[in-house]
């Protein structure tokens, strides 16, 4: 099964590049004084990202992203980890509706969820609409997979019967049986399920985008507003998206050891 | 002993009910903001003043709207093609590597690029091979004019973008069907007399086909919905399907309300077909894993 040797380093190089190319050229370009005509950009400066940061919307934007992305973590967390315990525990035959439930989540793409949404919520007397908590509970359904199988993988890897009677045997009843022992026990699949969920809201344009406009900027409404008229600012709009996305992947990669993308952790429809 | 055991089952049964009721909270959440806002899109797509019909979809499909619905298709079909065929040479390579280092690096390269995606990706490409990208500039230095010929704004442009998330999500998918094509397989073809095109015609695809077909699945799947790269990439001037819909939710044109609906149905269908197929296949595939 040998590859060719010279073919097989010609693949990755050109793999190298097309990855590697985009991003490196969009870090230069931040910091560059004029890039549009020569190939080597003429000079180097930090006043694109000072600018910037100095401006008001930028804290804000950041500010919104990390406050949305946290309460949709969060929020999944409280909502879905004892559930899922529960489901395992005590009504197995729930477990297929759940699995139905998340390849639905998977599979609607942001835009027809959020048009879905807004059609039923714009219909009935429900405070909804236009509001931050609409966003809130929309990503809360785009991310529920990505809490759901971690954490339901790492309940069947672990003996949670057994744990269970050990601890209720010992006098625990079940909220200090999951507090107590279910949950030391299954803590890497919650953190695993929290970062997916953190750094697929921390990106998220289009419910935002769609269902509350510019009521609520995040930083990728931020960053495409950007785009149109200061293609520096933009640039080092970009390379902080990156760069949080890599922290939050590289800390995925520290807690699961190794990862392989399968349904629950890969996010359809950028 | 046998009364206790007795007592136990009684109460079993009276607690089968609580057992649900502990799922309420989240089976009420996914019924408020999946179920039936999806059922009731569904069903104002069907409706309209004069009671149900399909006038919503006769009256969707205008030239301009089939347009972007084979335009979606034809962008979907081409990455998806192109990302598994590339993912699965680039996947093959790196599992060949003998360097650890260098396999390790590569895939969390992959494994990180996959959800590099959206706003600042399509700008990141903007940069790169825009008018006055870096690329560009290089290829005009050496006498090569990408402009006006080509342009990233354009439909062929946003290829090249999505293939920036399809071919590492496609190197995610195939790493561990590639890494279970065990040596021993491969050893015992070549004893037999059997050369590396053989191998792969005759052992090789067929055990990865329902992987490779799986993929294929989920990369059309994931192009059909992408949204938030089309639109800062090219705006409002590329016709594809979820751009289409997404202008319609922000009321910029002009049109009766239930045509939304519809192309989204539409849509819905494609890509469940998809994940559908996606999940069947995969689902396969896990048999030759062990």
């Amino acid at each position: 099964m040998r590859m060719n040797k010279l073919f097989r380093s010609i693949v990755l190089v050109l793999f190298l590049l097309f990855m590697l190319v985009p991003l490196i050229a969009t870090f230069l370009f931040s910091i560059s004084t004029r890039w549009d005509r020569t190939i080597l950009p003429e000079g180097f400066t930090l006043e694109w990202w000072k600018k910037v940061i100095s401006r008001g919307a930028f804290g804000l934007t950041l500010k919104n992203s990390f406050y949305i992305s946290f309460a949709t973590s969060i929020a999944l967390t409280i909502l879905v980890t004892p559930t899922a315990y529960w489901v395992h525990i005590r009504a197995p035959k729930s477990k297929v509706i759940f699995e139905i439930m998340s390849a639905f989540s998977f599979g609607i793409p942001g835009v027809i969820l959020a048009l879905a949404l807004i059609r039923f919520y714009s219909g009935i007397p429900v405070p909804l609409i236009n509001t931050t908590n609409i966003l809130l509970l929309a990503c809360m359904e785009l991310c529920f997979p990505f809490m759901y199988r971690p954490v339901a993988n790492a309940l069947d890897s672990i003996d949670i019967h057994t744990l269970t009677e050990a601890s209720q045997s010992l006098g625990g009843n079940w909220i200090s049986t999951f507090i107590h022992v279910i949950l030391p026990n299954i803590f890497p699949g919650i953190a695993s399920g929290f970062l997916l969920v953190f750094s697929t809201v921390f990106a998220e344009f289009t419910l935002t985008n769609l269902l509350v406009g510019a009521r609520f900027k995040t930083f990728p409404i931020y960053l495409v507003e950007f785009t149109r008229f200061d293609g520096r600012q933009a640039s080092a709009l970009a390379i902080i998206s990156f760069v949080v996305a890599w922290v939050v992947s590289l800390l995925l990669l520290l807690i699961s050891g190794k990862r392989t993308i399968t349904s629950d952790n890969l996010t359809i429809g950028h | 002993m046998k009364s206790t055991i007795q007592v136990s089952k009684l109460s079993n049964r009276k607690k089968k009910g609580v057992n649900w009721i502990a799922l309420f909270p989240l089976l009420i959440f996914s019924i408020g903001f999946q179920v039936i806002p999806i059922i009731s899109l569904i069903s104002s797509s069907f409706s309209t003043k004069q009671g149900i019909s399909l006038e919503n979809y006769q009256h969707a499909f205008t030239p301009h709207i089939m347009e972007a619905f084979q335009n979606s298709i034809q962008l979907s079909l081409v990455t998806a093609v192109l990302g598994v065929s590339l993912g699965f040479i680039v996947g093959y390579a790196i599992i060949s590597t003998d360097n650890k280092l260098v396999k390790d690096a590569l895939i969390a390269l992959a494994d990180v690029t996959t959800n590099f995606g959206g706003a600042p990706l399509a700008f990141a490409f903007i940069v790169t091979l825009g008018s006055t990208g870096v690329i560009t500039l290089v290829l005009k230095s050496i006498g090569v004019f990408l402009y006006p010929n080509f342009r990233i704004y354009s439909i062929s442009g946003l290829a090249i973008a999505y293939l920036y998330f399809q071919i590492p999500l496609m190197i995610m998918l195939i790493l561990p069907a590639l890494q279970g094509l065990k040596k021993e397989w491969w050893e015992a073809a070549i004893n037999m007399g059997a050369n590396s095109q053989q191998f792969w015609m005759r052992i090789g695809i067929p055990i990865l086909g329902p992987s490779l077909m799986s993929s294929f699945f989920i990369l059309f799947a994931n192009s059909f919905g992408a949204y938030a790269t089309a639109w800062t990439l090219t705006g409002p001037d590329v016709n594809i399907i979820t751009v289409q819909i997404a202008s319609l939710i922000r009321g910029e044109v002009q049109l009766e309300i239930g045509l939304a609906d519809a192309l989204a149905v539409v849509s819905l269908f494609i890509i469940l077909f998809c994940v559908g197929g996606y999940l069947f296949l995969s689902s396969k595939a896990k048999r030759f894993r062990a």
